[in-house]
């Protein structure tokens, strides 16, 4: 069964005045454990596409559903939960709350989710261990470099256990080294705990990394390529 | 989680938060300072009416008040003080001859009360006796001597030991004269009273009009509490059903009135205040909103409810102004406390207050339950403040916001 499946995913902006149209049509599946790049020129749809996987925007048509969930039709309390419970999201700029520390803002999450105490601590521990911020727990973002920042975005966007992580452009305001790393950690984290990852990026290196790249052009998939190990390609 | 986010996030913009804090406190300890004041010129006012002018009671014949009639009178006054005096929420009682009187001297004359008392019993329910700012309050067993206010003095422009004629009428309705000696000149702070109150022996008065012996005109009293008064009063009409039996509010209704207006202005004075502040502290919370646009796009992106994050921000709209609001009625408390015991003398603008009947000295005080109607009253402007910028945070949409669209 596919974690994410999009059919005929239609969105149109400025419906009344001089429509756009963000997204023509868009058919696609993603299965569990997938680590995808969705590429393409600025405005050719890929952060749309993302807000309508992601439940955070609507489409003029076309439905996404979510392990058979559609959440093109739920009620707006109703995906708020969704989200919380079943999607990942890690933005550009980081986006950790200032005030809290490493550790509050990886937890915050889970708090969200009525987890305990204990499993909390366990969960932030683990994710700060693989992604090497242990020594920053008690840290506030202001004082971790911009790769750190994102890793914890990465260990925030995993502690909720979600059945797959929205990334939008993770790496475009990191720098190259910064940007191995934490897709290293991030390919580690894929293939350890089967977390489906969908990316939007313009980074050649991530395109590098995934294993399937769909490229958009004018709100339409014109390529999906699956790459395996040795970088072979084949369309599918 | 969230009240710790809320308590942190007052602190993300120090001086945007401080200036606000500062604020509240500012207009908060203003509020309170002058509400203190203002109450504590009224309690002024009613103890002082309470403890020279009118007691707490005062039992009189019916119809005395209207015209000083000398006809209308207690006949037994002295068995009822005696009665009253048994009551334990009495602290003294006072039988007093009252007679209108025109009163003279070789340049001067007008029309004033007489005031006839037994000056150790009428000690005890007036302070009269704690007021004197010249001379004594019949220190001496001296026959036809008078106790006279400052302004009474300065009007027929005579000093201490100088003579006045007082011309009153007798119980049999003739014309009669008797010359006083000033033995001592008081002042309170009413200056309307100091004119026309003066007090002589009330052997001396007694003698002099042929009134009866062991009546009285009134019979003052004076209880050990204020909040006493309307329970005895009603005892008192019960056991005296014949006499006119009145407590200090119906004998000075005016003050009463005073008051009760003043705790209303100052309400509304705090009130005005409060309003004024909750639009700054809104203009702070939407600043702070807009600054957070990215922040909150990412919560409400992650599953944070949209009630939640609403609440957020009312929470952190309440800590703000509370924060000011706490420091506000602490530093109130010591500046009420302080000037509680030294005063303000208001000397400059004295003879003014004296004459609407204020004391010159005023010493702020203010109950505790104004405090904690203060603190809802803070929690209330917050919350409804806070709703404004916690709407507007719910109405962002997550996927623009989220990239500081």
């Amino acid at each position: 069964m596919p974690v994410i499946e999009v059919k005929q995913l239609k969105k149109t902006y400025n419906e009344t005045m001089v429509p756009v149209h963000a997204l023509n049509g868009v058919d696609l599946t993603f299965e569990k454990g997938e680590f995808t790049a969705i590429v393409g020129p600025s405005g050719c749809g890929k952060t749309t596409l993302l807000n309508m996987m992601g439940g955070l925007d609507r489409p003029t048509s076309g439905i996404v559903t979510i392990e058979n969930d559609d959440i093109t039709n739920m009620k707006a309390g109703e995906l708020v939960d969704f989200r919380l419970n079943n999607i990942g999201f890690i933005f550009q700029s980081y986006n950790l709350i200032p005030v809290l520390t490493v550790k509050e803002n990886i937890e915050f999450i889970m708090e969200l989710q009525h987890r305990n105490r204990k499993e909390m601590e366990d969960r932030v521990r683990y994710l700060l261990e693989v992604m090497g911020l242990s020594d920053k727990i008690n840290v506030r973002p202001r004082y971790l470099s911009g790769g750190q920042q994102q890793r914890v975005a990465v260990a925030r966007a995993l502690a909720s256990k979600p059945k797959f992580i929205l990334a939008d452009e993770p790496t475009a305001n990191l720098d190259s080294k910064s940007t191995d790393i934490l897709l290293d950690l991030m390919a580690e984290l894929n293939q350890k705990e089967n977390v489906t990852f969908v990316f939007s990026t313009h980074d050649q290196r991530v395109m590098d990394k995934a294993r399937r790249i769909i490229t958009l052009e004018d709100g339409k998939v014109i390529s999906d390529i699956k790459q395996v190990k040795s970088n072979e390609a084949r369309h599918s | 989680m969230l009240v710790q986010i809320a308590w942190r996030n007052i602190w993300r913009n120090k001086i945007r938060s401080l200036v606000i804090i500062i604020a509240v406190i500012l207009g908060l300890w203003g509020g309170i300072f002058s509400d203190a004041f203002m109450q504590g010129m009224a309690e002024q006012q009613v103890y002082s009416s309470i403890h020279t002018e009118t007691g707490h009671l005062q039992l009189n014949a019916p119809g005395f008040l209207l015209n000083h009639d000398m006809q209308l009178r207690i006949g037994d006054a002295d068995s009822v003080v005696e009665q009253i005096n048994r009551l334990p929420e009495t602290e003294a009682a006072a039988a007093t001859i009252q007679i209108t009187a025109m009163a003279s001297t070789a340049s001067s004359s007008t029309g004033i009360i007489v005031n006839g008392i037994a000056p150790d019993t009428y000690a005890k329910v007036s302070d009269i006796s704690k007021l004197m700012v010249n001379g004594d309050y019949f220190k001496n067993d001296r026959k036809n001597m008078v106790v006279v206010g400052q302004q009474l003095a300065d009007k027929l422009r005579v000093k201490l030991h100088s003579r006045i004629v007082l011309t009153l009428q007798t119980v049999t309705g003739d014309i009669i004269y008797g010359a006083f000696k000033i033995e001592g000149i008081y002042r309170t702070h009413n200056s309307e009273f100091d004119k026309q109150m003066i007090y002589v022996q009330k052997d001396d008065l007694q003698s002099l009009v042929g009134f009866p012996s062991g009546a009285a005109s009134l019979v003052r009293v004076l209880l050990q509490k204020d909040d006493d008064t309307k329970e005895v009063a009603e005892k008192l009409r019960s056991q005296f059903p014949a006499e006119q039996v009145q407590t200090w509010i119906e004998l000075s209704p005016m003050q009463q009135v005073l008051s009760g207006t003043m705790t209303q202005m100052t309400i509304i004075f705090v009130g005005i205040i409060l309003i004024a502040l909750a639009f700054g502290i809104v203009n702070t919370m939407l600043m702070a909103v807009m600054d957070r646009t990215r922040e909150i796009g990412m919560l409400l992106s992650i599953g944070m409810r949209p009630s939640k994050v609403f609440g957020m921000i009312v929470l952190e709209t309440v800590f703000l102004s509370l924060t000011g609001a706490v420091v506000g009625i602490l530093i109130s408390i010591g500046t009420i406390y302080w000037f509680g015991k030294s005063g303000i003398n208001l000397s400059m603008i004295a003879q003014g207050a004296n004459a609407m009947g204020y004391n010159s000295v005023v010493y702020p005080a203010l109950g505790a339950g104004f405090y904690f109607q203060l603190a809802i009253m803070v929690v209330v402007v917050a919350i409804i403040a806070g709703l404004i910028p916690a709407r507007r945070a719910i109405r962002l949409k997550p996927a623009e916001a989220v990239r500081g669209d």
